[in-house]
């Protein structure tokens, strides 16, 4: 196995990207995907309880 | 004394509820632990951008025309390096914020000649070359107006020339020592050399390529490639990264300004130094927040903080 292919990555992502026109906003796919990650994680920790609330309580 | 009001937007009632233990070292272990798993995993995944460096060897050897026609420019004084003004030359004002000089005020701490730093100096390092020894002390001992005359007949040849056999064919007339130093610029840019004698100016040993990058700023070449990848100002380069890996995300806003009028358009001359005063305005807002009426308030209007907070709400 060459060094290549031992540290080359499992997704080849060195290749023009693709990119979101909406009217005067570019935006590019991978972008998109990492600002729509942001959201749901911040939505989620909005609406998830915090870990070892239930714990506490019952100790209570 | 009469006692001040009750303001909810700057004033705290004392708190009399139950405390809850919570153990912060706990949390902030559990973070770098994921953080750094997450790191690990993305990069065996997804690597990192590894996109060839753009050289003034790569950009003459892929278009030699387009080399040679920037570099007339940087003899004539009329790229875009020689006409900037500061913190390059005095050719300019350079960016302003309305009356407000910003650039000038900070001076010319990178003074580049372009026709002197661009073309002669590294001409001038290219040993037994009698003909191109020749040129240089032809071009040095002209005067302004002669060699103006020069670098107008060779720009007009230039525009109509080719490169073929490895040299540039450009039908000038009168254009004095121009087409020997033009030819030899091109074939010292070819082999590499000028990439090196741009970067060694100052020493040995350094990693200053202000120079060799005002040099392909000035061409078509690396614009093109800019174009291509999404990096350009007017494409939200700002927050993009080569290939098709996530950019800078968070610099959205910054970015956005430069596609919106008036920054876009009757500002455009000054669009850096404009977009970043108005990214400090802004920045001021936020940081004054808590002394502003009315954008303090949004925080307890929206009322987020009891949808994190929301068991503690329900039993008051």
């Amino acid at each position: 196995m060459g060094l290549t292919e031992l540290f080359g990555a499992v997704f080849n992502l060195d290749h023009v990207g693709r990119y979101i026109h909406w009217g005067f906003i570019q935006l590019s796919v991978s972008n998109a995907i990492v600002i729509g990650l942001m959201i749901a994680i911040f939505i989620a920790a909005l609406f998830l309880p915090f870990p070892g609330r239930r714990s506490r309580r019952e100790g209570k | 004394m009469a006692k001040k009001a009750f303001n909810p937007d700057i004033d705290a009632p004392e708190y009399k509820g139950k405390y809850s233990p919570y153990d912060i070292i706990k949390e902030g272990t559990i973070a770098v632990v994921v953080v750094a798993l997450l790191t690990v995993v993305l990069a065996v995944l997804f690597s990192s951008p590894d996109e060839k460096a753009v050289t003034i060897k790569s950009w003459s050897n892929a278009t030699p025309m387009d080399f040679a026609a920037t570099a007339m420019t940087e003899l004539d004084g009329s790229s875009g390096t020689a006409t900037y003004g500061p913190p390059y030359n005095n050719a300019a004002t350079g960016q302003q914020v309305g009356p407000l000089t910003l650039a000038k005020w900070m001076g010319i701490n990178v003074n580049v000649n372009t026709a002197n730093d661009f073309v002669v100096a590294p001409l001038s390092t290219l040993a037994d070359q009698p003909a191109l020894t020749s040129a240089l002390t032809t071009f040095a001992s002209a005067s302004s107006s002669r060699r103006a005359n020069w670098e107008a007949n060779y720009s007009k040849g230039l525009s109509s020339g080719s490169f073929s056999n490895g040299v540039l064919q450009v039908a000038a007339a009168n254009a004095g020592p121009l087409p020997e130093m033009l030819g030899a610029l091109t074939a010292m840019a070819r082999s590499g050399a000028l990439d090196q004698a741009l970067v060694t100016q100052k020493g040995f040993y350094t990693t200053d390529y202000t120079k060799p990058l005002l040099f392909m700023a000035d061409g078509s070449f690396l614009a093109n490639k800019a174009q291509v990848q999404h990096l350009s100002g007017d494409q939200w380069g700002m927050m993009n990264e080569t290939g098709s890996y996530p950019g800078q995300a968070w610099l959205w806003l910054y970015t956005m300004w430069y596609q919106v009028p008036p920054f876009s358009t009757s500002w455009g001359a000054n669009a850096d130094a404009l977009v970043w005063a108005f990214m400090m305005l802004l920045t001021l807002l936020l940081a004054l927040t808590p002394w502003i009426p009315g954008l303090r308030s949004i925080p307890r209007k929206v009322k987020v903080y009891r949808l994190i907070w929301r068991e503690h709400y329900k039993n008051m």
